[in-house]
């Protein structure tokens, strides 16, 4: 595929989060039982302070009081530019929230990345090289891993490291010690996918008739693994790395709901348990946005790594 | 020859492995209420938190819940959902990839552009927000799920059978005379099967994992349904008094999933 | 001085003996070629003398270089510097990633030591040598495999090793690439010891020099190339060079009964994708005949076949067929038979389903299978479990017994061993000649053509 085809779908894909975001949390709205606008005004100001004339400002907030298409078309319209309205519960405006929010999420993001990157790499090339015991013993931990579903690897770090041995807090965000478990419980469960990756893609190179031949035309080992090795493992794993940013993205939104982390997908998370109309189209805007610029830049690394324009995700 | 036979075996060894844990937990899912008595939502107050054995085999819940009866039900209603999403979603997803493959153009490039909008958003979002439309509802998720994973079946199945329906094989049957019902059986649907089976499995995994997270968020099935996710929720308050209470649903989701990535063997990227 | 002495060399996987044990001695300026059929534990050699074979193999006997025993370890000291491997494969040996130059300079910066720039000069002056200046900068996918090949050559070179082992070094080329490459090898030869390991009679022939047979791991004749193949003493070489399209028996042509035309075109133009191939193709298939298709690889021969039986659309000029046969009757065989059947069910199985389709008279099957040399037994069997041979036969029982007034066979036998190959040709002309149907053969080795068909086209 070429570049511009691939930058124009990434940009249809940008438009289509956005109007399936719009539209679902349009829906959403839509669906909601009973008179919600009397539920959220409680929410907003209380129990007490709920009267007829604060359900029917809520009411009006919503356009519940006009007609779908309308409404919808004007929903749209206000999405495509960023005009994502107030937060139900707090009040605050909603894209001043997802500002604070992203900055939260990306350093998690950013931090287990690293982390994942730190453990896989070298423990795939590793098992690649070594071969035997070394592999088998990754691969059942990897394999025991991927059967944890991230917030259980979370729940047992909070467990271990926060409850029983008192070293880190066990939620909650402020101070570098906060971070620790929520990027290394993404670390892991990261890692526990790219190591067998970076393995198998390693094993295919070493193996690979032009490495050998790198090494009989007379270059070292080492010569031959950082000439013709690491570009040539590193294209399918880049590309791989494409595919497991729904695994990031995924794991992000659980990781912030375990620990109380106050970024996007926490947000998210929240703002459906609270039936925060607005805040659940910002985050979840948000995500998608995120989701498909990550997954730009893959492609942009790949192309850039793999001159032959190869077939990419 | 001998080590990659070796290799090979060792794979269907696992296989099996998987295959058997899968067939008792599903044993134990769909065959306690048959054979209980007890109920899974009648609480007994007076009796909470209680050890394992004697009356209850894995103890009783903070409402006094059996947790052997209530574990069976959350895993019955996380390996139903699986088989539906599973079956729903290989069937729409093996029907629309053989289309895209062998079908007119116009087909392909529509379902193209149908699966690049529906993966522009993380799959997580998308059923979080489809359960937030109707909160707790088994058959909203089962939507939600099935939407987002009948995609994978069709990169596969189209990609496959592209490659076969321009190999030399398609085109001699084509030559013969064969028609595209011949094609199917003989070409086409060997080469997939082998790979539904894996696909099947991680789907399988991926949908009981969609189902725990929401649970686990509160947005999912909701109480006082036995969900796994939900339940670790429940029982975290209670980790220093009954440890085997929050160790159950977490052993109990960890094994479901290990037996569907290890049916799925070794998955090809 | 010997370059190399290899003393009961032999190789196992644990107490199987895959290479028997072998000897011989090297010069500098002398050249061996080791000659046997594919799977015959050849190629295992040159891995055993470079000290690379793959796991779980062992070796006993000995090997000396350079007048010193030689150690696992002291041999990786040696590669590229004194003794060099000429890759197999070489588009698969190649980083795909890097351009063919860079390959070659960093080869000649790291492994002879020139400084970088002068290690660049060199590489764009070899490349020029070989006439890939205009190619240094693609990339493996980009180049030919002949280019891909000699670009190899280069860099197994680069390093100045004398001692020089080739495996296969002309697998998958055209006679005329072929030549060039076994040309270069020679030449590079001059001042060092050249090992050549091959099954092409033709490449043993050009390269002179001693010539030792091999059948399955065991040494059967050793001694002067020439000798050995003008007069060879053993049954088994005879029947090899017998193989060699250029030793068949050169048929006796009798005027051929004028038939009808079957079909003609008219300045057909073919082409695949954006590419047209060729143009202003206008020939005449009358029945019966035999049509022999010669031109370099990628030249469209194959696109040729297609177009002519209507799997792809002509890029202009006319396809005329004169009769109206129904569209089975017009048949393909492919280069690999193996690709061409279904391996899901029993080859019985989809004997059946062309029967059943085409309501064939099932009393045809065995004396056309007997025609064929096909056993019985042979249809319990699915696809993989057959050698190649067989399955090319299998191919042309199915595509016989549908009456195909027109066969066009894709390079039929070059997956098979040149025995095997000899018979699978002779046979497809003589039942297509039995049966009235024109075919079209397409080779890369002229000599095949020139001994099996009427005339040629040449694209």
């Amino acid at each position: 595929m070429r570049l511009r085809d691939l930058l124009l779908k990434r940009l249809l894909q940008l438009l289509a989060v956005s109007w399936g975001v719009g539209t679902l949390t349009f829906i959403l709205m839509r669906a909601l039982p009973g008179d919600m606008a009397y539920r959220i005004a409680a929410g907003r100001y209380g129990m007490d302070a709920v009267d007829s004339d604060a359900a029917a400002l809520v009411r009006e907030e919503l356009g519940l009081d006009q007609g779908a298409w309308s409404t919808y078309w004007s929903w749209l319209g206000d999405l495509l530019q960023w005009n994502l309205g107030n937060s139900l519960v707090s009040g605050q405006p909603v894209s001043e929230s997802l500002w604070h929010m992203l900055g939260h999420s990306l350093l998690l993001a950013g931090a287990g990345i690293l982390l994942a990157a730190l453990i896989a790499i070298p423990l795939g090339l590793a098992s690649a090289h070594h071969g035997g015991w070394l592999n088998r013993i990754l691969l059942t931990l990897s394999t025991g891993m991927r059967a944890l579903p991230v917030f259980v690897i979370g729940l047992l770090a909070v467990v271990v490291f926060a409850l029983e041995l008192n070293l880190l807090p066990v939620a909650g965000f402020g101070t570098p010690a906060h971070l620790v478990l929520p990027a290394l419980t993404l670390g892991l469960s990261l890692a526990a996918i790219a190591n067998r990756v970076v393995h198998t893609e390693a094993e295919r190179v070493f193996n690979a008739p032009f490495y050998e031949f790198a090494q009989t035309k007379g270059l070292s080992a080492w010569q031959a693994f950082l000439r013709h090795g690491v570009r040539n493992m590193s294209v399918p794993v880049v590309a791989f790395f494409g595919v497991q940013l729904i695994t990031v993205v995924e794991g992000v939104v659980m990781i912030e709901s375990l620990f109380s982390w106050p970024g996007i997908g926490h947000g998210l998370a929240h703002a459906i348990f609270a039936r925060d109309i607005p805040l659940i189209q910002g985050a979840a805007l948000m995500m998608g946005i995120l989701f498909v610029l990550l997954n730009t830049l893959v492609d942009l690394a790949c192309y850039w790594l793999d001159p032959r324009g190869g077939q990419l995700a | 020859m001998k080590l990659s036979y070796l290799c090979t075996s060792q794979i269907s060894t696992s296989r099996l492995c998987g295959a058997v844990l899968l067939l008792l937990l599903c044993v134990y899912a769909f065959a306690t209420p048959l054979l209980s008595a007890q109920d899974a939502a009648s609480q007994n107050l007076s009796q909470i938190l209680s050890l394992p054995g004697g009356n209850s085999w894995f103890g009783t819940d903070h409402f006094g819940r059996d947790m052997w009866v209530r574990l069976a039900d959350a895993l019955r209603l996380s390996l139903s959902m699986a088989a539906l999403c599973v079956l729903t979603s290989a069937v729409i997803g093996v029907t629309l990839g053989i289309l895209a493959a062998t079908g007119p153009s116009w087909v392909d490039r529509t379902l193209d552009g149908v699966t690049t909008l529906i993966l522009a958003l993380p799959g997580l979002v998308l059923v979080l927000i489809f359960a937030a439309i109707v909160p707790g509802s088994f058959w909203m998720l089962y939507v939600a799920i099935s939407l987002i994973q009948w995609i994978e079946y069709f990169r596969v199945t189209r990609a496959i059978t592209q490659r076969i329906a321009r190999s030399p094989e398609v085109q001699s049957s084509r030559l013969m005379g064969f028609g595209a019902l011949y094609l199917f059986r003989r070409h086409y649907w060997p080469a997939i099967a082998p790979q539904l089976v894996t696909l099947a499995s991680f789907g399988a995994a991926s949908a009981i994992l969609m189902m725990a997270s929401l649970g686990f968020v509160y947005v999912g099935i909701q109480p006082p349904l036995a969900e796994l996710g939900l339940m670790i929720v429940e029982h975290f308050p209670y980790y220093s008094d009954a440890p085997w209470l929050l160790a159950q649903p977490l052993i109990a989701l960890a094994l479901v999933v290990l037996s569907c990535h290890l049916l799925g063997g070794k998955k090809a990227s | 001085m010997s370059l190399i002495s290899v003393d009961k060399l032999a190789v196992f996987v644990g107490d199987t003996c895959l290479l028997e044990p072998i000897s011989f001695t090297l010069n500098a300026g002398e050249k061996l070629t080791i000659l046997g059929q594919t799977g015959s534990g050849k190629s295992l050699l040159a891995q055993a003398i470079m000290g690379n074979l793959p796991k779980g193999l062992r070796t006993e006997g000995e090997i000396r270089l350079f007048n010193s025993p030689a150690s696992a370890k002291s041999r990786r000291e040696l590669w590229g510097r004194r003794l060099s491997m000429l890759p197999q494969e070489p588009w698969n040996a190649l980083n795909p990633l890097m351009s063919a130059k860079a390959q070659l300079a960093e080869t000649y910066h790291r492994v002879r030591g020139d400084a970088y720039d002068a290690a660049q000069q060199n590489a764009d002056y070899t490349l020029e040598l070989q006439g890939l200046g205009e190619s240094r900068h693609k990339r493996v996918d980009q180049l030919s495999g002949g280019m891909a090949q000699r670009v190899a050559i280069a860099c197994a070179m680069a390093g100045g090793a004398p001692l020089l082992l080739a495996d296969e070094p002309t697998k998958g080329l055209d006679v005329n690439r072929r030549d060039q490459v076994v040309e270069q090898l020679i030449s590079q030869s001059q001042t060092g010891a050249l090992v050549t390991i091959t099954h092409d009679v033709a490449v043993a022939r050009q390269t002179g020099g001693r010539l030792m047979v091999i059948k399955s791991g065991e040494l059967i004749e050793h001694g002067d190339a020439s000798q050995i193949l003008n007069n060879p003493q053993r049954a088994f070489t005879r029947e090899l060079i017998a193989a060699d399209p250029q030793s068949w028996p050169t048929p006796e042509r009798q005027p051929r009964p004028e038939t009808s035309v079957l079909m003609e075109t008219e300045s057909l133009a073919i082409g695949r994708g954006e590419q047209t191939l060729a143009k202003d193709l206008s020939f005449k298939i009358h029945r019966g005949e035999v049509i022999g298709v010669v031109g370099d690889s990628g030249c469209g021969k194959s696109t040729l076949g297609d177009t002519l039986l209507g799997l792809q659309p002509s890029y202009g000029g006319k396809i005329k067929r004169h009769c109206s046969e129904t569209t089975h009757r017009w048949q393909k065989l492919y280069q690999d038979p193996t690709a061409a059947v279904s391996h899901a069910v029993s080859l019985g199985t989809l004997l059946n389903d062309t029967i059943k389709r085409h309501r064939i008279d099932k009393s045809r099957v065995a004396p056309l299978m007997k025609r064929l040399g096909l056993a019985e037994a042979l249809l319990e069997r699915r696809a993989d479990s057959v050698s190649g041979g067989e399955l090319q036969r299998f191919c042309m029982l199915r595509a016989l017994l549908l009456d195909p007034v027109f066969l066009f066979a894709d390079e039929p036998t070059s997956r098979l061993d040149p025995i095997t190959a000899q018979s699978v040709s002779q046979l497809l002309v003589d039942v297509a000649r039995e049966t009235n149907c024109a075919v079209m053969l397409v080779s890369h080795d002229p000599h095949l053509i020139e001994k099996r068909c009427d005339r040629v086209v040449r694209i």
